[in-house]
């Protein structure tokens, strides 16, 4: 039987709606959310294809013995050399239950929030709007077009448009009034003088911890996006490592337990270093694919639970289908014992 | 054709049903009698704004659809051929609705003895965001606190619960670029005409229902419905008729109005340089159904690295491929994450195929869009 | 020649192709600028190649058939003449002149009139320049 149903797009952190299609309590397709404030049911390629994960997910197997080897890892290494990743992957429920799992065992904690920071007041998607300036890092058009869209609506409400972007030939270039192809320096030492109280900077890129330290300086409204969708609610409690402190932490790690994330595609590190690596994933990736053990764990179609959007709204999601694969917080009570 | 008024025989549908529940009826009587599956109609998820698209097998629930959404722009056409192609079903259409099924019969995507069309009178439709902020700022109320809205005698109609209502001109709202969508503001299809019957409030008294029969299918619905008791109709007074005609009438000079305003061409318009191929407005398309196999992801045609795409060889395929039989229906502007007046092109040359061939998209008789018939014929 | 116009000729494998031929072979003198791609029958061409031999860079498109009535395949040409109003309409909404886009019928024996509509579209486009696509 047809149906269709509310949720929330997982592909970043701007925090869209979709309607997902169900044809016999079978996910088969997605359709416009148009009463979702945050994008009126408009969703880019990467939302549209987000069902994907569901679609490929891992078959569900005997979780117990896959735990009892998880077990049995642990127990083989010094806590100090176990390492658990987190990620805006995670939902507000699941990074709690991580955080207090990994503090309890005194494992390290890696969290990699795009080397991006934590802005307490952050720029609200209407702010964007409102704005008379806007300055923006990165292509956000094409990134995170549903952001991007905001910015157009700023344009048409008569804001000017400055933007850096490595490529000149980049969407965002062809909207902005200004465009900077040099470096995120170039155009912040530049600009430095031009933004005040009514501007509003975006970016979802940042190359260093000194042009983080100019931002953070700056008088004006402030909007990071993150690639993930729960990334700014993981960043409320928890410290992000910066790229660096990361691939120091890989080097100190004997056993790597990735909650639902991808670092094997996200930083160019050997993980053949790392000794074991488990991995509790929904469905395929490219850690999954190097690691010894790899747990199934729920879509975020199949649980509840709650993300953060880029803004800092809290946005709830619903059980989409039923399903007898284990969540990670059950799977986590069970590593508990 | 025919004109009946009608009126529901059931007193909860009576009550909760729009101007005599003909609609709710005329489900109730295809599904208790086993003539469908289903029943394919809106109904309110979470507010008024947010009514979907809702596949209903028990009669009890269809009580949940009665009432007009204008806030609710869905799509039916291409939920029928991608999941109810082997299912018999009613469904409830708006006129482009209606032209979407009718496009998606001729390329045989939806079989047509599968389907009972029953059409409803269309004004126009409202987008749900936008639709709440015009609330807000024109009406200086809280939209949460509306419960139902009409379009009628050209207002946009807010009902309270304390049944209290308010209504501002609808040519005031689009001037400031609210109301209803802009495709609804120039479509001249405003009664659905190819579904077997269509339904409305236009001319009709008070607690009944306007339907217009249009075909014999039509007409053995309603004989069906009347015998099985659930439906009692009457003929409707010569003014009445000419009253449904009259609105109709004004509607359609206020859309061919706007369409002489707004039709830039693709090159006219800077909108293209923010273009992102996403793929948004050729995937949500109805007429667009072979899109999984479509010409732009073929090796020859796909261009990764060109974003934004030359327009030619995006929109301009897509138009050749299918604007002769765009019916309008706006839904690429809705889901379009640039804001790309898209539907703006693909109507306009839908008009212009109009004008060398007659064939208007969804509502002509022709059998196909002479484009695509063997006939020895030039244009 | 000193021009360098590109025009992309799209021609009928049973008429046009043969009357180009035929031109050829008589030693006919007409512009170079044409590159001839043959097709089966004027008929299977889709406006999507027109777009795509203008996006390419093409300054003008040629497509050439059977006459009315002489299709191989019966009525083929039809359907290319109504698809070439349908090309007409959408090169106009890119910006595209339409004198860009020329069709005609020449049959295999008509190698003068192919000499001569080349001569003509390329004089046409000559005048027009070369094509900016926005």
């Amino acid at each position: 039987m047809l149906e269709i149903k509310h949720t929330l797009c997982p592909s970043c952190s701007v925090g869209c709606g979709i309607n997902v299609v169900l044809d016999d309590g079978e996910i088969v397709g997605t359709f416009p959310y148009k009463r979702h404030p945050v994008n009126a049911g408009k969703n880019c390629l990467n939302g549209r294809n987000s069902i994907n994960c569901y679609k490929n997910k891992f078959e569900n197997v005997e979780v117990n013995a896959l735990i009892s080897d998880v077990l049995k890892e642990l127990q083989s290494v010094d806590s100090f050399n176990v390492t658990v990743i987190c990620s805006g992957n995670n939902s507000v429920e699941e990074i709690d239950a991580i955080k207090e799992f990994a503090e309890s065992n005194d494992f390290n904690i890696g969290f990699y929030a795009d080397n991006l920071i934590n802005v307490d007041e952050v720029a609200s998607y209407d702010d964007i709007e409102n704005a008379e300036k806007i300055f923006v890092i990165g292509d956000l058009l094409y990134e995170n077009p549903l952001i991007g869209r905001r910015i157009v609506h700023a344009k048409q409400n008569g804001a000017k448009i400055f933007a850096y972007c490595k490529s000149e030939t980049s969407v965002i270039c062809n909207l902005a009034d200004e465009c900077f192809n040099n470096s995120v320096d170039e155009f912040l030492d530049v600009n430095n003088a031009n933004i005040d109280e009514s501007s509003v900077l975006i970016f979802n890129q940042i190359d260093s911890a000194e042009n983080l330290d100019k931002i953070k300086a700056l008088n004006c409204k402030l909007l990071p996006v993150f690639s993930k969708s729960n990334s700014k609610g993981a960043l409320n409690v928890l410290e992000s490592k910066s790229k660096d402190e990361m691939l120091e932490l890989f080097d100190n790690t004997k056993l790597l337990l990735v909650f639902d994330d991808d670092v094997v595609e996200e930083f160019d590190y050997d993980f053949s270093k790392i000794s074991k690596i488990i991995s509790f994933a929904p469905c395929e990736n490219e850690t999954t694919k190097i690691s010894d053990i790899v747990v199934p764990i729920k879509t975020w179609l199949e649980k509840d639970g709650s993300f953060v959007n880029a803004m800092g709204s809290i946005q709830t999601f619903n059980t989409i289908v039923e399903s007898d694969v284990l969540s990670e917080i059950e799977i986590i009570e069970k590593l508990k014992g | 054709m025919s004109y009946i008024l009608a009126k529901s025989q059931n007193d909860d549908i009576l009550k909760a049903g729009e101007c005599g529940g003909a609609v709710t009826s005329i489900f109730k009587y295809l599904l208790d009698e086993g003539i469908v599956d289903g029943v394919l109609a809106l109904s309110p998820f979470d507010d008024v704004y947010d009514a979907m698209p809702t596949f209903i097998t028990d009669s009890e629930e269809l009580l949940n659809t009665a009432g007009s959404y204008h806030c609710a722009p869905t799509m039916v056409g291409d939920l029928i051929q991608k999941y109810l192609y082997d299912k018999k079903v009613a469904v409830s259409v708006k006129p482009c609705d209606m032209r979407a099924v009718e496009e998606l019969i001729t390329r045989h995507k939806i079989n047509r003895d599968n389907i009972y069309l029953i059409g409803l009178n269309c004004g126009g439709t409202v987008s749900p965001v936008s639709g709440r902020k015009m609330i807000d700022l024109f009406y200086e109320a809280d939209p949460d606190d509306v419960v139902s809205e009409e379009i009628d005698k050209g207002q946009f109609i807010i009902e309270f619960a304390d049944g209290s209502e308010e209504a501002v001109k609808i040519h005031e709202l689009e001037e400031k670029g609210y109301g209803r969508r802009n495709n609804c503001q120039r479509c001249d299809v405003k009664i659905p005409r190819k579904a077997n019957i269509a339904c409305g409030n236009w001319g009709a008294e008070d607690g009944w229902t306007f339907i217009e029969i249009n075909d014999e299918k039509g007409q053995e619905l309603i004989d069906g419905a009347k015998k099985a008791g659930i439906l009692e109709t009457k003929n409707p007074s010569d003014a009445a008729v000419e009253g449904r005609t009259k609105v109709e009438n004004i509607m359609i000079k206020m859309a061919k109005k706007n369409q002489d305003a707004i039709y830039p061409t693709v090159s006219e318009m800077d909108e293209w340089s923010r273009c992102i191929s996403c793929y948004a407005c050729r995937d949500v398309c109805p007429i667009c159904w072979c899109f999984e196999n479509c010409e732009l992801n073929k090796p020859y045609f796909k261009d990764e690295t060109n974003v934004p795409p030359s327009p030619i060889a995006f929109q301009g395929v897509r138009l050749s491929h299918m604007s002769f039989s765009c019916v309008d229906c706006g839904q690429c502007d809705d889901v379009c994450p640039m804001d790309i007046p898209v539907s703006l092109i693909f109507d306009k040359l839908q008009k212009k195929y109009c004008e060398r061939t007659g064939y208007v998209a969804g509502v002509s008789d022709d059998i196909k869009p002479p484009l695509y018939s063997p006939e020895k014929t030039e244009l | 020649m000193s021009d360098d116009l590109k025009i992309v000729g799209l021609l009928c494998n049973w008429c046009c192709y043969g009357g180009a031929d035929t031109a050829g072979t008589a030693r006919m003198q007409y512009s170079p600028n044409i590159r001839i791609i043959r097709v089966m029958c004027s008929g299977r061409i889709n406006p999507s190649m027109i777009f795509k031999a203008f996006q390419e860079g093409a300054d003008g498109v040629f497509v050439g058939g059977c006459h009315i009535g002489d299709c191989h395949y019966d009525a083929g040409n039809y359907k290319w003449s109504r698809r070439s109003k349908i090309v007409e309409d959408i090169l106009e909404e890119f910006g595209i002149e339409k004198e860009r886009f020329r069709h005609e019928w020449i049959s295999a024996s008509e190698g003068e009139k192919f000499q001569r509509t080349m001569e003509e579209f390329h004089k046409t486009l000559s005048k027009l320049g070369p094509l900016e696509l926005k």
